[in-house]
């Protein structure tokens, strides 16, 4: 199990390969979404924000997400520290992904950009 | 009379049966349709094996290329695994061949093709043959595979940046479900108005637009005599692009009885005519056998 602090750092490191990625930034102008991610075994929420292609995480939940990830704590670290990509998880249902099929690839494309080999 | 049968997850109104003589052997061409219905599609490949000559699979691809690296598509692989006998192929070693050859076909033969002209493919990982021939030709080229697939607003102009894409991205996209990639089943009759109304003008800015059938429909806006370079097309695909004001259709595969049969079919045709384990059989085979045959690209101008 990790901790909430655990998954506010691998956000943060998801946060920092993401700014770094100016392709990406580029890539995701048009896209503006807010992402709840919730873990789903201890009380954890965040808020991933993205407008104008930047991308903002804080603690908390917000007042209203277009998209919520739901999966166990663990899951979520190694998930957004890119020691696991969201695929796998998502088909065998470790991870809920609740949001526009549209929407769904275009978080699982982001993080494939930002960990993909 | 040899027998090849395309199970396709597109839509069943497509359904076609078709006789042709090729080299001397005569061919029942049949396509079937389950609207998007994968374990249909699974059952159907179970029943025709080992009782038809070849099998292609439709609506669906097993292998996507970039450059030499080869991506599984892990529901297409679900489908080939679910035939055990019969040959079974999904277009890909033809679209490598014969659309590759398209396109040297249509500079040489054609003012289609100038060099610099601006060409979209809506996708290219799914045509790698047909990507890089415009390439070497000199084609202004745009890759509509992120803005179409993925709905992101990001062409890619090169090869090399196609290849460095799908390197990152295909060995874990192609785990997904293929509908979310790709319209399977009812969503080919359709068009998306959103992507037609966002990305549009991707259209509108080419000469030229290449690609799968269903996406090139999906996405297209109102044009103004653009040449389209396609495969499958029916007598109703033939009006809907005259209405929407494509000036020129070219289809890579050859019209029997009054429409063109997907890459799958013909591969499959081939397939059949050299009688050799698939395993065996190269890229220097397909092209002997279609000098052979002598198939030269469909094309029609629509106004």
């Amino acid at each position: 199990m990790a901790s909430h602090e655990e998954i506010t750092a691998s956000l943060l490191a998801f946060q920092e390969g993401y700014n770094k990625n100016e392709r990406l930034k580029i890539m995701n102008r048009d896209w503006d979404r807010v992402v709840l991610v919730q873990a789903s075994d201890i009380p954890s929420q965040h808020t991933l924000e993205l407008r104008n292609g930047e991308l903002s995480v804080r603690e908390g939940a917000p007042p209203r997400a277009d998209l919520t990830v739901i999966a166990d704590s663990e899951t979520l670290a190694d998930l957004f520290y890119g020691d696991i990509t969201p695929t796998e998880p998502y088909m065998n249902g470790t991870l809920k992904i609740i949001g526009s099929e549209d929407d769904i690839v275009r978080l699982d494309f982001i993080s494939l950009m930002i960990w993909g080999e | 009379m040899k027998r090849v049968v395309s199970v396709s997850l597109g839509s069943s109104r497509r359904d076609h049966r078709a006789e042709v003589e090729l080299l001397g052997e005569r061919f029942e061409i049949t396509r079937r349709g389950t609207d998007g219905d994968f374990d249909r599609a699974i059952q159907l490949l179970k029943e025709l094996d080992g009782k038809v000559d070849a099998i292609g699979l439709g609506g669906i691809d097993v292998y996507l290329y970039a450059g030499r690296t080869r991506y599984v598509v892990r529901d297409g692989k679900k489908l080939m695994d679910a035939v055990r006998k019969t040959p079974v192929v999904d277009g890909s070693g033809l679209k490598n061949t014969l659309e590759r050859e398209t396109v040297y076909y249509l500079r040489e033969h054609t003012d289609l093709l100038p060099p610099g002209i601006r060409v979209l493919m809506v996708s290219a990982v799914d045509r790698f043959g047909m990507a890089e021939a415009f390439a070497e030709l000199g084609c202004d080229l745009t890759f509509g595979d992120l803005i179409f697939a993925a709905g992101i607003p990001y062409p890619i102009r090169t090869v090399k940046e196609l290849e460095e894409l799908a390197a990152k991205l295909l060995p874990e996209m192609t785990k997904l479900p293929f509908h979310m990639l790709y319209p399977t089943g009812k969503k080919q009759e359709t068009q998306d108005e959103e992507k037609v109304k966002k990305f549009g003008h991707y259209y509108r800015e080419a000469q030229v637009i290449a690609g799968d059938y269903h996406l090139v429909r999906r996405y297209m806006p109102q044009l103004d005599g653009q040449t389209i370079i396609t495969n499958t097309t029916t007598a109703e695909d033939v009006a809907f692009l005259r209405e929407k004001g494509t000036g020129c259709l070219v289809t890579t595969t050859p019209e029997f009885q009054g429409r063109s049969f997907g890459t799958n079919v013909m591969e499959a045709v081939l397939v059949a005519l050299l009688q050799k384990p698939r395993e065996e059989i190269s890229s220097q085979d397909y092209l002997d056998l279609l000098r052979r045959l002598d198939f030269k690209p469909r094309v029609v101008y629509l106004r």
